[in-house]
């Protein structure tokens, strides 16, 4: 009986020390787009879905959690950005919503996540096309 | 199914020209047409009878300019696709743009040439107060309201009272005009009868759009990718871009587009971010709240809408292209040094044929419904 708490209390303090980010990092309420680095792992998905020239905004879960996040997007092909400028609201935990992106014509664009740590910054491109 | 519908026509040939997979289902996204009516949710009038009446009579309504002898209608008339036929707009003065058509303004996410307004109701109180245009004050328009009495009676059966804020009852008269616009929607054309031929797969409805018209369309949603600002139902993305139309106005002045329009509408007491929003939860000001002001928004003006194009002449913000195939040749012919868009590569020439050219000019002519649908209400006895 007196063996049990502190079997808990190690196994606690691995997943504390070697591994926490891994378990944590879900994003409840359906399919996500998983992008993985050593270093760090996003989940996204966008609320509504993609569509040309509407308003979204993307959920979004980083482990482990960065010092800062900053979300943008652009057109590879034609080199230019979105006409809005997303605003970020940090939900704790590594949770995030970003509001207020439009893809306004179709094709290729690409997602942009910045991830800034005390250790140095992490860049994340991932396209999707919309039609 | 879709593969389907690109293989009959494929069967159809040279009957009926095949259309890629890719621009099957371009072409499908261009309708259907009409779209169902949506209120506004930040004008608690859109929708509402009382105000369409209210709306059309001060459309109409020459005692909202300062002479006394303009009114809205001066520059968009019914007859001509409710724009002027001018290169740009005669109000009180001449002014700088081309008056837009208000066919489908509703569908609109911006409000002029430079989207300076982000509702139909801001943008409906903007010339009324443009010393240009109207030359009105908001003290003048609630005084023209309050003095006469059919049209403060009609405010209060819309809007419950007449405000004693020469400002509120401002907003009361544009969100008037705007329910009025609302209701000026475009008719079917022969685009959509093939359109909505190709989605179902009808065979005679596919054949009966002009051969020339669909190697118009062929250009306009494959080399010309033409739809990749000009799309969806009504023709447009809403957004802004650089055409390499000139912005200079005269000697030492230039028409800076959007980027002066950002800052207008940031500025606005009328913003969706303001005050007079109907929409309590703001969510018609993700727009408003999230546009970013770039370099690049210099000389960039609003996509227009399409549809009765033909009617529409003079082209572009300025009324620089007299006719459809002017505007063809421009882009044919566009040369990306004369842009200033900051790298942005989207336009370049389409080298058109004169074949090519009268093919894309016939399909944009069917996107025309042949205008005359507005039979202006016989205006019901005084309200009391």
């Amino acid at each position: 009986m007196e063996e049990r708490p502190a079997v808990v209390r190690a196994t606690a303090l691995i997943l504390g020390l070697a591994a926490p980010a891994a378990l944590a990092c879900e994003l409840s309420g359906g399919p996500v787009e998983k992008l993985q680095s050593a270093a760090y792992t996003i989940l996204y998905r966008a609320a509504p879905a993609l569509r040309v020239g509407e308003h979204f905004a993307l959920e979004l879960a980083v482990c482990p959690a960065p010092e800062e996040l900053r979300v943008d997007a652009w057109m590879p092909d034609h080199r230019h950005g979105m006409n809005y400028r997303p605003s970020l609201q940090a939900l704790g935990s590594g949770r995030y919503r970003a509001e207020g992106l439009l893809f306004h014509m179709p094709g290729r664009w690409e997602f942009l996540f910045e991830l800034r740590a005390p250790g140095g910054s992490e860049r994340f491109a991932h396209a999707v096309r919309v039609e | 199914m879709k593969r389907a519908l690109v293989l009959l026509l494929a069967a159809l040939a040279p009957a009926a020209l095949a259309f890629t997979e890719a621009e099957t289902r371009a072409i499908a996204a261009h309708g259907p047409w009409p779209p169902a009516f949506a209120p506004d949710p930040s004008n608690r009038a859109s929708g509402n009878n009382d105000a369409i009446e209210l709306g059309e009579r001060l459309f109409f309504e020459r005692r909202l300019s300062a002479n006394g002898e303009h009114s809205c209608s001066r520059c968009h008339l019914p007859e001509r696709n409710w724009t002027d036929g001018e290169a740009r707009a005669l109000g009180l003065e001449r002014v700088e743009r081309n008056t837009p058509s208000l066919n489908n303004v509703r569908l609109q996410r911006w409000f002029g040439w430079d989207g300076a307004h982000d509702s139909l109701w801001a943008q409906s109180i903007r010339p009324l107060l443009d010393a240009r245009e109207l030359g009105m004050s908001a003290a003048q328009v609630a005084a023209l309201v309050r003095a006469d009495a059919d049209l403060s009676c009609r405010y209060r059966r819309v809007f419950g009272s007449v405000p004693a804020a020469d400002e509120e009852l401002l907003v009361g008269v544009g969100k008037a005009l705007a329910a009025f616009q609302e209701t000026l929607v475009s008719g079917r054309t022969a685009f959509d009868d093939f359109r909505d031929a190709l989605v179902k797969g009808d065979a005679a409805g596919i054949a009966a759009y002009p051969q020339a018209a669909k190697r118009g369309l062929g250009i306009f949603a494959g080399k010309g990718s033409c739809n990749a600002c000009h799309l969806g139902p009504a023709f447009t993305n809403g957004e802004f871009h650089d055409t390499g139309i000139p912005f200079f106005i005269e000697q030492g002045r230039v028409d800076p587009g959007r980027h002066a329009g950002i800052q207008k509408l940031r500025a606005s007491p009328f913003n969706l971010l303001g005050l007079y929003n109907d929409d309590a939860k703001r969510s018609t000001a993700t727009g408003t709240r999230h546009v970013r002001l770039e370099h690049r928004n210099f000389g960039e003006f609003r996509t227009p809408s399409l549809r009765n194009l033909a009617l529409s002449a003079p082209y572009m913000h300025n009324g620089r292209l007299a006719t459809l195939r002017d505007v063809v040749n421009h882009y044919s012919t566009i040369s990306p040094d004369r842009l200033h868009a900051d790298g942005e590569a989207i336009l370049r020439p389409l080298q058109l044929s004169e074949r090519g050219t009268l093919d894309l000019v016939a399909f944009l002519e069917t996107l025309a419904d042949g205008g005359g649908r507005y039979a202006r209400r016989p205006f019901a006895e005084d309200c009391r």
